[in-house]
This record gives structure tokens, C-alpha cells and sequence, in this order.
């Protein structure tokens, strides 16, 4: 038992998207630029050339938030979207009948249908390809070259996870919706 | 929404790595019905079952990062970084991931070929491999063989040219060519990437060095993008602590990049102005006494004349500002945080040549450097060790017949082994070559996508008699090839093993993941073959029009004749007599003793004391080398710093950096200067066919100013003829506020004109095609950022 989250430090992208990569080929995720379970997010740059906002420009990591409180899991009427013992929240394939419910109710827009089953995917915390077989890291945190990422328990005081969100200031994405995501972005 | 299992969604996942696995793919010819795969996906998913874990080098880029293969019942299923590795620092970027798409493109050549058409026209015969080196020796009805061509230049071995891309097989082919075969002429990829960087470097302090980025609190990155365009570790080292985090960071390129992004400040500076601002900061400097004066005393060889020279030319920051577009104000600033920081580095910038005066760019940054006195130490530019490996030497030929080399015209200082790619060819066209050039041996390279107008490349190709590609994907110019040989892919094959120096040095080995595809070889197992097959009859060919040789070897009886032909180095096969996991063991063994080549054989990586230095800091970060170990300071009291190089002036080059006139940034009225860069999910045009990186990065797209897009008519997605002096090519329009609005932008390596390279071909534009074929003064190399183009709707 474990309560999976992950903290991003986020000022340390750059966009190469070396995450997304290897979450394609750990998880078998279809390629297609539609496809994925993990993103970088963009903003248009603000200015007028030279003068342009260099703040305005950031990378913002970001993927299934592994929500606490998952709306997509609500408004399942299979139970297919569920809880794992560790905290993860995810998609039975067996019992997703595409309705589609979850999409919308995904305030971060975190779901995508995988066309080779036609069932809702998402990002797993590698839970059924990595973490079975014991490893620690999820592929996205293992491969990137600045290291944002760092995955672990929450329940767990001596994990590095516990230790940077005690020691540095975090954020979570639209806290307000009280969706309580279990992605921390380190400030 | 569909519900249809298309054959593409079948062919996904495991299932498509079964068929590829048992070569079944391998039924369709390369050249043939491309359409049967033209919508193919290939992607992995990784198991839980039993898995062998390989370390392998990735090949995707020049960096050599560090990985772990997991094969999954013979088919690599993912690539993992590996952290034993210090250059890599435990990781791998998106192109290094996408390695397996690499692996497993259905457009890889998988035969050898022999062509039957026309050249270009892309019709070409499967052979057998020893088929293919006989056409190589001896030509077909549709073209002459080598025996034929070096016997009817009377064994000039010079007539051959070979070319080469970068990759721990590079030196084989080298040796091959060059020390075996005998001729002088080769290009590679250096006269067309970061000569003048080297050079420059290398003349002013001795080596390029390497940036302390984890330890430098202030550093300058001009023009090199090192976000998108990543080198290793500096990528990694850098951003992590950018942004406010201890190392402030000031870019300078006229475009916005995702560096600019993680900069402190951002300087959108002319093209090819970039010596101004540094001579204006070096200006400062020295007016305001800013310099580490005990350090110029002691290292910086003429720094006196300099400093006379730049005040009495007063390169003053108000002077820079009407060249570089940069403030004035923003120089004195930059000038003196620069000099007032504990560890601030002038980044050397890996990159390729934008400007004729490059080379003195480079010079006048290294002596900065200088000034700052922050040079073989930590937090600075850094020189440290390399961990030496044995190393046999290639018993080489002498040649009578054989003429020097030729591509020397409009060059100050000739660079020997890799000549300029645009001098020889061009030189070649306009027939002023001393004596015929008629072959091309290449290898890894793609000129036709790499050296600016590839209209020539194409004629120069098309001159030849004959042209050999050793490659793994049929690119734009293997297509004007007369046999082609499948080599095969980093993951298929063990490479020489590599020492990589500076800081943290240590030994890596790649190690073939599975074995080689279809029928293709690894690189070494080529240049043995060939050169078993060439060795007899181009040793006859000496015999029948070297003096020399006929002179040393008059009256000889048949055994003297096979001792003189050994000894003399006259057998090719003789560096290839060890396989190269041999030779690897052997020089790794004599070098560091078994336990070394056992740890290397299972972690891929080795130093002295691994055991005992290599830690895991927390889940992302490993110790390499405890602090104490690090080789922050080895030159000592070598260090030498030539400001003032007096013997450059007699080859006609500054012997001091100097500002000319006519290097003013200047576009024509209606006009924009084309310039040209990367992004991080391809490397050039060799990976433009990989169907993961082109989810990623589908096309190119010309960068413009958005309010010159507006005044055009011009919209986001419109197709736009982008022409200079040399062609044109289509390409969809991108408007943003990134650039300035003389200029417009476009990623290198697209636009494939090879129809058997099914995701590459047809998308975006050639930027090769239309950049204009200059060169800088003093190698030769080619100067990417001289172009202006027109552009128009379509
Ligand atoms: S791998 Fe790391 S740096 Fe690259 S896009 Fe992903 S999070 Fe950002
Ligand atoms: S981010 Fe979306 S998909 Fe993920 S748990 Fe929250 S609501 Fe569900
Ligand atoms: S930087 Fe990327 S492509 Fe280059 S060697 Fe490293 S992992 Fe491979």
C-alpha cells in the first residue's frame, strides 16, 4: 500500500519532450500526435519582437494529476475508472464501454481514447508495466535530461517525494475545483 | 468515432514487432511498393516477462549518451537511460528514446542494391552482398567499377573522394579510405558544422574545453540553443539551475528558442554581429579595468596589444549597439556583471559556422574567457583528462600515383584530413580539379540535405562514375548511388569502445542489442569485406603504375612479392583482422586489466574506482566522482591563452579580432535573411523518417514576423516559396513574434526528396536548397547565416 504522487520542478523543462517518448514506448501508447498520456504545455509568448515577455513563456509539464478526489471516477457507470491500493487512479479496459463520461469530467483534459482497444486511456504512474516489476521510477522521470520529475509515496515521511514537497513550495493545478491532485509543482 | 481495426492499428504494438522480429517485413524490397506500409505505426509496450538489459551508446546524435536496452524475446522494447555514465547524466532525450523507431523503420534498407535505372530514379536490383562488391570492383553494364576507373587514371588513388558521418565507426572508414585505399580527399561533416568553434578555440586556448556548467554562476550563450539543441551535459547541467537557481543566464540569437526561454535576459542580435558585442564587452573590460589582471599578466600571450587595439578602434558598446541591435546600456551591464561574477563563462557554443567571421567570433570569446581569468578551474572553462586507451597503428601504403588534395582555394589555413565540403565539390563542378575526381564512397552522410545547395551536391554526384552509400535508411543522396550496403543500426552492433575526457572521464562500450536486421552488417564487418575484395586486384594495379612499388619490388620471387605487399601495408584486410569485440576486450584489458572489461561488459561504462566513487544521490541524481576527484584543474602552469597570434597575419587572418565593415548586417528592401537551427526531437535529416520524432515535430515551418505575415496576407498554415539565389523550396508559414521581421526561420534537415523515405519525403523544406554556397575565410567551412530569400504566397 502506497500513495503514489509525483513533484515536478517545473522551471527545469525544456520542452524536448523526452518524457512523452518514453512513456509511448514503456506503456505501449499509440503514436499520434492525439495520443498521449503526457504533455507539455505552452504559452503563446507575449510581446512584440524584441520586446517580448520572457516570463510569459513557459513549459508546464503536466499528465493525469491522479486526482484524490478523480471527478472521472464519479461519473463512471462501470466502475471501470477506479482506485489502485497505491492511490493510482485507472481505466479497466475490460469494462470501458467509450461513453465518454470521464473525458468531459476530466477538469485537465488528462484522458484520450486508445484506437487499438477503443477504451479511454490515461497516464498510469507506470503502474502496470514499470511498477510491477519493481522499479521505483516512472519512464518520464527516469529518462529526462533535467530531472523534473520525482515520483514516490506520500505516506511514506523518508521518501524523496516527502522530503522536497516539506522542504520547498508547491502548487497544484485548479486546487479550487477540490479535485486534489497529487501532482506538486515545486516553485 | 470509427470502430475499424485498420491494418495500421493491427500492426501496432507487439504484434508488428513479431512480424519485424521474424523479418517477415523484410519481404517487401525496400524500392518497392512503399504504399503497402505507408500508413505504419510501430511502437512497444513493455512486459513483466524475463528481459536482457543491454548497455548500449544511443546513435541518435553526436552525445553518445549512455543506455539500457530491455529485449523482450529478441525485440528491443525500450531504452532506458543508464546511469553509470557522467557525460549523461542518467538520461535520454526524445530522440534517444525514439531509437527503437529507428531500429525498426520499414524504410531501412535492408539488401544490398545495386542500381539498374537511371541515378535518381530510384530503380535498383537485390543482390546478394557479394554481388554488391563486385559491381563496387568491378562496375555493371550501367556503370564503370573502381579497378576500371583507378586503371585508367594510372592507380591515382586521389580520384576517389569519400565522405563520412559522425559515429564511433567513423575512424574505420577513415582508415579504410583514407590510410588503406590511399586517397587524400575526404569531406565529412566538420566544414559543415563547428570547424571555426574547434579551431578557434584550439588556437586561442588550446582546446575547446568544457563548460562547468554545474558549478558557473553567470554564463553568456550566444546563437547556440542549448535547449533545444542538446549537448551533453551541458543541456542538463544548465537548466536545472537557470531561471533564477545560481546561474543567471543571458541569451543572444536573433530568434526567441526555448534557451531564450530560460534566460535571465534575451538580446535579439543582428546575424552575424555577434563579434561586435563581443569586442564592445571586451571594450568595457578593458576602459573600465575590469580584467584579472595577475591572470593576463601570466597566461594571456599579447594581451597588451589587444587591449591597445581594441580602445584605439574604439569598439565601444555605442558603437556595437548600431551593429548588434543591442543597447549599449545592456552591453556595459552585461560587461560588468560578467567580470564582477565568481565563475561566469562565455559558452564556446557548439554550433554550426552563421557568419564569415566566426572564426574570430570564436577567438574573441576565448580570450574573454581569458580576461575573466576563469579558464582551467572550477565553474569555468575546463580542460581535464581523458582515460587513455590503447591503440594500433594502421600500417599505410605509400602511393606514388596517389596527388595531394586540391580543395584549398579561398582558404587561409588548410585543415588537412576533413578539407571543406563546399570548396571540393564546388571545385570539382567548375573543373578545377588538377586531376579527374570520379567516385564517391560515403558513408552516414547525406550532403544532398547538408551542405548548402544541394543543386550542386546533385550535379557533383551526378559527375561521378561511381557512387557506394553505406547506410541504414535510403536518404537523399543514397538515392544517386550506384550500390548501396545496408549497414546496420547502433542497436544491432558493439562499436569500438570510446574514452570520453574533461571533468568526470571515463570508458564506454555499446554493446549490440540484438543482431543485425535483414541482411545488414555492422560497419566493420563492411570495410573487412570490402576491403577482402578490393585488396588483390587494386594491389595489381599498383603493380602495373607505381614506380615506386616497381622499382622496390624488381626481380622479386612470388613469396618476397606477398612479404613485400604485407609488410608495405599493401594488404587492406589488416586492420580488420580482429573483430571489433576483440579488439575491444584487448585494448581494455591492456589498458585497465579484466575486472575493467568485465565491469564494462555489464554496465556499459568503467573508471577507475567506479566501485567506489559512483553513489545515488536521491532518485534522479548519481555521484560520478566525489568532489576532490573531479579534474577541475589540469593544465596548471601550461596554460596559455594567445591573444595576440602574430602568425596568422602571414596567412592573411587577423591576428587579432577585428571588426570589418562589410559584415554589418544588411537585408534588401522586401527582403529576409534566412537562418536555419534545430529542435530537440530531431538530429538533422537523419532522423526525419522516424515516425515517433515525426508525431513530435510533423514538418518544418517558416518562422515570420507576425506583423509582416499581416502586411503580406500571410497566415498561419499558408504555403510559402521561399527563394534565394540558389532555389527555392514550399514551406507553410508560421507567423509569430519570435523574429524579427527582416528575418525568417526554418528547421534543417526537412523536406526529404527521397520518395523511399515514406515519413520523411515531401515534408517541409530543404533548408540546403537554398542556403547559398559561401564559406569563411579561414578553413573553408560553410557559413549557414549569409542568405537572403524572398518570399511569396502560393
Ligand atoms: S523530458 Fe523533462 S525536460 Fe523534457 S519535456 Fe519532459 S519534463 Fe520537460
Ligand atoms: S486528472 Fe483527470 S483523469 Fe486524472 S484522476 Fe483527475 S480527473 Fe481523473
Ligand atoms: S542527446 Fe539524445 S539523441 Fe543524442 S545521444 Fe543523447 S539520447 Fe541520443
Amino acid at each position: 500500500m502506497a500513495n503514489y504522487g509525483m513533484a515536478l520542478d517545473y522551471k527545469n523543462c525544456i520542452n524536448c519532450k523526452a518524457c512523452e517518448v518514453a512513456c509511448k514506448e514503456e506503456n505501449g501508447v499509440q503514436l499520434g500526435a492525439d495520443k498521449h498520456r503526457i504533455w507539455v504545455g505552452v504559452k503563446e509568448i507575449e510581446g512584440l519582437w524584441p520586446n517580448l515577455s520572457i516570463a510569459s513563456s513557459t513549459f508546464e509539464p503536466s499528465q493525469c494529476q491522479q486526482c484524490e478526489n478523480a471527478p472521472c471516477q464519479e461519473v463512471c457507470p462501470t466502475k471501470a475508472t477506479h482506485y489502485t491500493k497505491d492511490g493510482v487512479v485507472m481505466v479497466d479496459a475490460d469494462k470501458c464501454i467509450l461513453c465518454s463520461y470521464c473525458m468531459e469530467a476530466c477538469p485537465y483534459d488528462a484522458r484520450y481514447v486508445k484506437e487499438d482497444t477503443m477504451t479511454v486511456d490515461k497516464c498510469t504512474f507506470c503502474s502496470d508495466t514499470r511498477l510491477l516489476r519493481g522499479e521505483t521510477t516512472t519512464a518520464c522521470q527516469a529518462t529526462c535530461p533535467t530531472k523534473v520529475r520525482t515520483f514516490g509515496d506520500l505516506d511514506d515521511p523518508n521518501s524523496e517525494i516527502s522530503i522536497l514537497l516539506a522542504h520547498r513550495e508547491h502548487r497544484t493545478l485548479k486546487t479550487h475545483l477540490g479535485t486534489k491532485p497529487k501532482l506538486f509543482y515545486l516553485i | 468515432m470509427k470502430v475499424e481495426i485498420s491494418r495500421r492499428r493491427f500492426l501496432q504494438g507487439s504484434v508488428a514487432l513479431s512480424i519485424i522480429g521474424g523479418t517477415s517485413i523484410g519481404a517487401t524490397s525496400l524500392l518497392s511498393d512503399e504504399n503497402e506500409h505507408g500508413e505504419m505505426r510501430i511502437m512497444t509496450r513493455t512486459t513483466n516477462t524475463k528481459a536482457q538489459k543491454v548497455p548500449f551508446l544511443c546513435g541518435m546524435c553526436v552525445n553518445k549518451c549512455a543506455g539500457v536496452a530491455r529485449v523482450e524475446k529478441g525485440v528491443v522494447v525500450k531504452l532506458d537511460p543508464n546511469p553509470y555514465f557522467p557525460k549523461s547524466r542518467n538520461m535520454l532525450c526524445p530522440r534517444g528514446n525514439a531509437g527503437i523507431q529507428t531500429l525498426y523503420d520499414p524504410d531501412r534498407l535492408k539488401y544490398p542494391l545495386v542500381r539498374v535505372g537511371n541515378r535518381g530514379d530510384g530503380k535498383y536490383k537485390r543482390v546478394s552482398w557479394d554481388e554488391a562488391y563486385d559491381a563496387i570492383l568491378n562496375g555493371t553494364d550501367k556503370f564503370k567499377g573502381l579497378l576500371q576507373i583507378l586503371d585508367e587514371e594510372k592507380d591515382n588513388r586521389s580520384t576517389i573522394g569519400y565522405c563520412n558521418g559522425e559515429g564511433l565507426s567513423k575512424e574505420g572508414f577513415e582508415e579504410l579510405m583514407g590510410l588503406k585505399i590511399g586517397t587524400p580527399n575526404y569531406v565529412d561533416e566538420i566544414s559543415i558544422c563547428l570547424e571555426t568553434v574547434l579551431g578557434g578555440y584550439s588556437a586561442t586556448i588550446g582546446a575547446y574545453g568544457e563548460a562547468d556548467m554545474n558549478n558557473a554562476d553567470y554564463v553568456i550563450i550566444a546563437g547556440a540553443n542549448r535547449a533545444e539543441a542538446i549537448i551533453t551535459p551541458d543541456t542538463m547541467d544548465m537548466f536545472k539551475r537557470s531561471k533564477g537557481r545560481g546561474l543567471k543566464t543571458i541569451v543572444l540569437d536573433p530568434r526567441f528558442t526555448n534557451t531564450a526561454a530560460k534566460a535571465d535576459r534575451w538580446y535579439a542580435i543582428n546575424p552575424g554581429t555577434d563579434l561586435a558585442f563581443v569586442l564592445a564587452l571586451t571594450y568595457v573590460v578593458f576602459s573600465e579595468n575590469l580584467y584579472d589582471k595577475e591572470f593576463a599578466k601570466k597566461y594571456l600571450i599579447g594581451y597588451e596589444d589587444y587591449k591597445n587595439h581594441v580602445i584605439k578602434n574604439s569598439y565601444t558598446p555605442q558603437w556595437a549597439e548600431k551593429i548588434t541591435n543591442i543597447p549599449a546600456d545592456e552591453i556595459y551591464k552585461t560587461a560588468r556583471e560578467f567580470m564582477s561574477s565568481e565563475h561566469p563563462i562565455y559558452y564556446q557554443g557548439r554550433r554550426s559556422v552563421f557568419a564569415k567571421n566566426d572564426f574570430q567570433l570564436r577567438r574573441a570569446q576565448a580570450i574573454f574567457q581569458g580576461l575573466s581569468g576563469n579558464l582551467d578551474k572550477k565553474g569555468g572553462i575546463i580542460y581535464g583528462k581523458k582515460l587513455a586507451l590503447p591503440k594500433e597503428d594502421v600500417n599505410s601504403p605509400m602511393y606514388a600515383q596517389a596527388q595531394d588534395r586540391f580543395d584549398k582555394e579561398g582558404i587561409a589555413i588548410f585543415a588537412g584530413k576533413t578539407g571543406s565540403w563546399i570548396v571540393f565539390r564546388n571545385m570539382v563542378l567548375e573543373g578545377k580539379n588538377p586531376y579527374p575526381v570520379r567516385a564517391m564512397f560515403m558513408r552516414k552522410h547525406n550532403p544532398m540535405a547538408g551542405v548548402p545547395n544541394t543543386k550542386k551536391t546533385e550535379e557533383f554526384l551526378k559527375k561521378m562514375d561511381l557512387n557506394v552509400m553505406i547506410d541504414i535508411l535510403p536518404s537523399d543522396t543514397t538515392m544517386f548511388c550506384d550500390v548501396i550496403l545496408p549497414e546496420a543500426s547502433y542497436l544491432e552492433r558493439t562499436s569500438p569502445v570510446a574514452s570520453y575526457g574533461f571533468l568526470e572521464p571515463a570508458i564506454v562500450q555499446r554493446r549490440a542489442a540484438i543482431k543485425p536486421m535483414f541482411e545488414s552488417k555492422t560497419p566493420e564487418v563492411i570495410y573487412k569485406e570490402l576491403a577482402e575484395k578490393l585488396t588483390e586486384p587494386l594491389w595489381k594495379n599498383s603493380l602495373k603504375y607505381d614506380e615506386d612499388v616497381q622499382d622496390d619490388t624488381k626481380g622479386m620471387k612470388v613469396d618476397e612479392l606477398a612479404k613485400y605487399y604485407k609488410e608495405n601495408g599493401f594488404d587492406l584486410t589488416e586492420p580488420w583482422e580482429k573483430s571489433v569485440e576483440e579488439l575491444n576486450k584487448e585494448r581494455v584489458v591492456k589498458a585497465f586489466g579484466e575486472e575493467a572489461w568485465n565491469t564494462l561488459e555489464e554496465k556499459g561504462v568503467y573508471y577507475p574506482n567506479m566501485d567506489k566513487y559512483h553513489k545515488q544521490l536521491n532518485p534522479n541524481e548519481y555521484q560520478y566522482y566525489p568532489e576532490d576527484k573531479k579534474n577541475y584543474t589540469t593544465k596548471g602552469d601550461k596554460l596559455k591563452v594567445v591573444v595576440n597570434f602574430k602568425n596568422l597575419a602571414k596567412k592573411g587572418v587577423d591576428p587579432m579580432p577585428t571588426w570589418h565593415d562589410e559584415w554589418a548586417f544588411k537585408v534588401p528592401d522586401g527582403q529576409f535573411r534566412l537562418v536555419t537551427g534545430r529542435h530537440a526531437q530531431f538530429t538533422q535529416s537523419g532522423t526525419t523518417n522516424n515516425m515517433a520524432l515525426r508525431d513530435l515535430i510533423p514538418t518544418n515551418y517558416i518562422w515570420i514576423n507576425k506583423r509582416e505575415a499581416k502586411k503580406r496576407g500571410i497566415e498561419f498554415g499558408d504555403m510559402l516559396e521561399v527563394k534565394s539565389s540558389v532555389g527555392k523550396v514550399h514551406i507553410k508559414a508560421y507567423p509569430t513574434e519570435k523574429i524579427a521581421p527582416n528575418m525568417i526561420f526554418m528547421l534543417h534537415g526537412f523536406g526529404g526528396s527521397s520518395k523511399e523515405m515514406e515519413m520523411a519525403y515531401g515534408k517541409g523544406g530543404n533548408d540546403a536548397s537554398i542556403i547559398e554556397d559561401k564559406i569563411e575565410p579561414v578553413y573553408g567551412a560553410a557559413v549557414m547565416h549569409e542568405t537572403n530569400v524572398e518570399i511569396r504566397k502560393v
